[in-house]
């Protein structure tokens, strides 16, 4: 088979594979509308008595009635759950139960706070793990090595609300560098970024290492040296390239991880995200709120792996060919 | 290698440059007096949200208090005086209020305070009874007429002698300019813009992150000290305290802003001023009567009298809060009563169980009756830094007398609805504290599903007559029956050791030197900025 059919076969392959992903997109969307519907639904106390007492009054039968008729969490389960489906299918994720005011509206004003966050903590997290665990893997068990290892398990066990804490102390109150709250400026974003960034790194530094490794011990790569390439050209053309190979998919859920990640980072540092909104939903039971942010999240989950399997195809195209043949 | 010799030096000249970015353009700490005058920074965990003076969450009422201002206030020792009203009449059958307005308040936006505005408000508020249906005088009035320009007639169904504590309270009762207004006069959705007549004007805001309120040049009465407010939103107590420290905050004010260990810590390093406001409400225990052991009187005793009550306070809350021997604070209208305290003693906890016959059976360390072990389930709010620790604390203190307590930490909701639902033997309980105490609380506690106690009652023997005084004292019109019903009453609730008070709540308020010393007060919204300055 001539080269250029080998290339058309791969680019309907990718494209095959994207539409199966895509086609089950709704599916996996409809699966987690419904338990997440379900789940916030058993969390005890309901939104109208909550709302109520959370604004310091002692609810009476008639204002928690007018209350549930109002936000229509007094009709049947089915009924609440079509008639959120049905706003979704048309763009309307209804209104907060608290803010009344469109939730779509507010996650909008609030996401790119969060994407900005996690954005920051992943180019955080590139900078530091590449070369850290490049260094790590060329010199392995050397004190360098050992040193990053033990750093990595430190990073990654750490909870992220005392991390955050800790620079908090060091970085703001002991030397004065950093504000301790708020958004504004890069120095705002810096401490948040790395409390978010750190315990991503610590796997990073570790997966790149492993995988750095594991390809320097490869026939391929003693045969160059042998043919007498640079070592500098054995790395960066060959080495490198086929580690990232395997790093794709985990770079795919990290960004998941970060805006997880994020709902704490924003509590401990003020920052005015998503992850403090939905915090004060789920104390509101803001069913329409924690509803929304969940399917949000799920679609930027299955797009971020749905991009990264294609990068993965792309960089790795083995995996079509094997498919070919099979 | 292109990696040592291109990549790795961009890396570290990026890392560099931030750092050296980073130390040299701090941003102005603090507050202190600058180009834009005297400015103060607080820190609030919560958003100030809309500032609708009619409509509750997400509005704070800290900041609607600063906005908006009421017919009457409130004072620390339980009196009422004037406020938007310079006087008031009260007919003779207590239905009809007449009021005088002040003639020389103005909105911040210049426009008139008058009897038609107050009206346009009070009708606002009323088109939306259901919600407001918590405040007893909304399902009594009746009408509210204009008289003349600056007087206005609050017209009810029957008597009910709390009103102008209700119209002290911070919302619903409070007043929109004309302006503010949206069209139909449906503040329940929403105001176009938030006018008041208090001594702050909304300036600047970002939602979520902070407002900045500025002296509102048309007030009428004594103008603030300092020019500006900014509120900064930091929802985290840990990271308020870094804030302070940091000097990005000037002053913490308020119940449970902090942890008290963190009130502690900072108010021990000497570098910092404290206040302490008069007590504004009770941390209490709330048994369930309809519980098992919790049924019986000397139980309930017992468990009272089991605990050291004085040392959990101190060694908990590091002297921040006194002890409560009785569930109203002295200043609490009607509350300054002489009730004889339950004390520590254990012997007499270990004999009224005894009594109770809640024996220790041989080699038991839990007593036990008819077979039935002396469990008890307490319910605290999982997140709350002095709950726990007294749970905790408590627990020990029962199991020496042979009393087992279970303890679960849970939402803030979901103890009081268990106990409601008569699913949970304890739970944490808290008066609501001034203006609308000790009324709000009598009506709560002779209405289902309010407060917990119409509920945890019904095992009393005497819960109907408890209820029917209740109903009484809220309809009398003669104020010395009033008194007497009110001492009946919390006498009954007493010696039945319904409640077990732990301690009166108070503001805990830490500022930095630069500021001037005033005065907090006891009260969960009303913070006295316009008394601050600074040096």
């Amino acid at each position: 088979m001539k080269t250029w059919e080998v290339m058309k076969e791969m680019y309907e392959s990718t494209w095959l594979f994207c539409l199966k992903r895509v086609i089950t997109l709704p599916f996996v969307l409809l699966g987690v509308s419904i338990m997440t519907f379900l789940f916030i639904r058993f969390v005890p106390v309901e939104p109208a008595e909550v709302i109520l007492r959370m604004s310091g009054v002692a609810p009476t039968a008639e204002a928690i009635q007018a209350l549930r008729s109002e936000l229509g969490t007094d009709q049947p389960l089915s009924i609440q759950y079509f008639i959120w489906l049905k706003g979704v299918l048309h763009f309307d994720f209804g209104s907060s139960f608290v803010s009344k005011l469109p939730v779509a509206q507010e996650i909008v004003e609030k996401l790119p706070a969060t994407f900005e966050l996690a954005l920051a903590a992943f180019v955080c997290m590139i900078c530091f793990s590449i070369p850290l665990g490049i260094i790590s893997a060329l010199y392995k068990n050397s004190i360098f090595d050992r040193i990053v290892g033990l750093l990595s398990i430190i990073s990654v066990s750490i909870p992220t609300f005392w991390l955050g804490f800790f620079l908090l102390y060091l970085f703001s109150l002991k030397l004065g560098i950093f504000p301790t709250n708020g958004k504004g400026t890069i120095l705002h974003m810096i401490l948040p970024a790395v409390s978010l960034a750190l315990p991503t790194t610590g796997l990073f530094v570790q997966a790149i290492r492993t995988s750095v490794i594991e390809e320097l011990q490869k026939k391929y790569v003693q045969y160059a040296f042998l043919r007498g390439l640079k070592k500098s050209v054995i790395l960066s053309r060959h080495v490198f390239k086929n580690a990232a190979i395997p790093l794709t998919t985990m770079l795919g859920m990290t960004l998941g991880n970060l805006l997880g990640g994020a709902v704490i980072v924003e509590q401990v540092f003020s920052w005015p995200g998503l992850g403090r909104y939905l915090i004060e939903s789920i104390m509101n039971r803001d069913y329409p709120v924690v509803q929304c942010y969940v399917l949000i999240i799920a679609i930027i989950y299955v797009f971020a792996n749905l991009c990264t399997d294609i990068l993965h195809r792309v960089l790795d195209p083995q995996l079509m060919i094997v498919r070919r043949r099979e | 290698m292109i990696f040592f010799k291109k990549i790795l030096p961009f890396i570290l000249i990026l890392m560099l440059t931030i750092v050296a970015g980073c130390s040299s353009s701090g941003e102005s700490n603090g507050s202190k007096t600058s180009n834009e005058g005297k400015v103060i920074t607080v820190g609030w965990p919560l958003d100030i949200g809309p500032l609708n003076p009619h409509t509750y969450l997400p509005n704070q009422m800290t900041a609607q208090a600063m906005v908006y201002e009421s017919l009457v206030e409130y004072n620390d020792d339980g009196t009422i005086s004037p406020k938007l009203a310079k006087s008031w009449e009260i007919s003779d059958d207590k239905t009809a209020y007449l009021f005088h307005l002040r003639q020389d308040v103005k909105y911040s936006d210049g426009t008139a305070f008058n009897a038609d505005n107050v009206i346009r408000n009070f009708n606002a508020v009323l088109a939306d009874r259901d919600t407001h249906s918590w405040m007893g005088m909304v399902n009594h009035i009746v009408d509210v007429v204009k008289e003349d320009d600056y007087t206005i007639r609050l017209q009810l169904d029957a008597p009910y002698y709390p009103v102008l504590n209700e119209l002290a309270f911070v919302r619903p009762f409070r007043f929109l300019g004309d302006n503010g207004f949206p069209e139909g006069d449906t503040t329940n959705k929403g105001i176009n813009a938030p006018v008041g007549t208090g001594p702050w004007v909304l300036t600047e805001y970002k939602k979520d992150q902070y407002a900045i309120f500025s002296r509102n040049e048309h007030y009428w009465g004594e103008k603030p000290l300092v020019d500006k407010v900014k509120v900064k939103i930091i929802p985290d107590s840990e990271s308020i305290s870094l804030a302070f420290e940091n000097e990005e905050l000037d002053i913490i004010y308020g119940r449970g802003i902090i942890s008290l260990d963190n009130y502690t810590f900072l108010k021990d390093s000497d570098q910092y001023k404290t206040a302490v406001s008069e007590p504004l409400s009770t941390r209490a225990l709330l048994f369930n009567t309809q519980s098992g052991a919790l049924a019986e009187l000397k139980v309930r005793q017992a468990i009272q009298y089991a605990v050291n009550k004085e040392q959990m306070v101190e060694s908990i809350t590091h002297g921040t809060e006194k002890v409560a021997n009785k569930l109203f604070w002295d200043a609490i209208p009607y509350a300054d009563i002489e009730l004889k305290p339950i004390l520590f003693n254990p012997k007499k906890a270990e004999q009224l169980l005894d009594e109770a016959g809640w024996t220790l059976k041989n080699g038991d360390k839990i007593r036990s009756k008819n077979g039935q072990p002396l469990q008890l389930d307490l319910i605290y709010i999982a997140t709350d830094a002095i709950q726990k620790p007294m749970a905790e604390l408590m627990q020990g203190e029962l199991a020496k007398i042979g009393v087992q307590l279970n303890l679960e930490g849970a939402d803030v909701m979901v103890g009081l609805q268990k106990l409601m639902d008569n699913q949970v033997d304890i739970n944490f309980w808290r008066t609501n504290g001034p203006p609308t105490d000790p009324h709000s609380f009598a009506n709560e506690s002779a209405t289902p599903n309010a407060n917990g106690v119409y509920e945890a009652k019904l095992g009393l023997d005497n819960a109907a007559q408890i209820d029917g005084k209740i109903h009484q004292l809220l309809i009398g019109t003669d104020e010395a029956e009033r008194v007497q019903l009110y001492k009946d009453i919390l006498t009954m609730f007493h010696d039945q050791a319904l409640f077990y008070p732990i301690s009166y709540e108070t503001n805990n308020v830490i500022y930095h030197k630069h500021m001037k010393d005033f005065n907090p007060c006891a009260s969960e919204y009303d913070i006295p900025y316009a008394q601050m300055d600074l040096k």
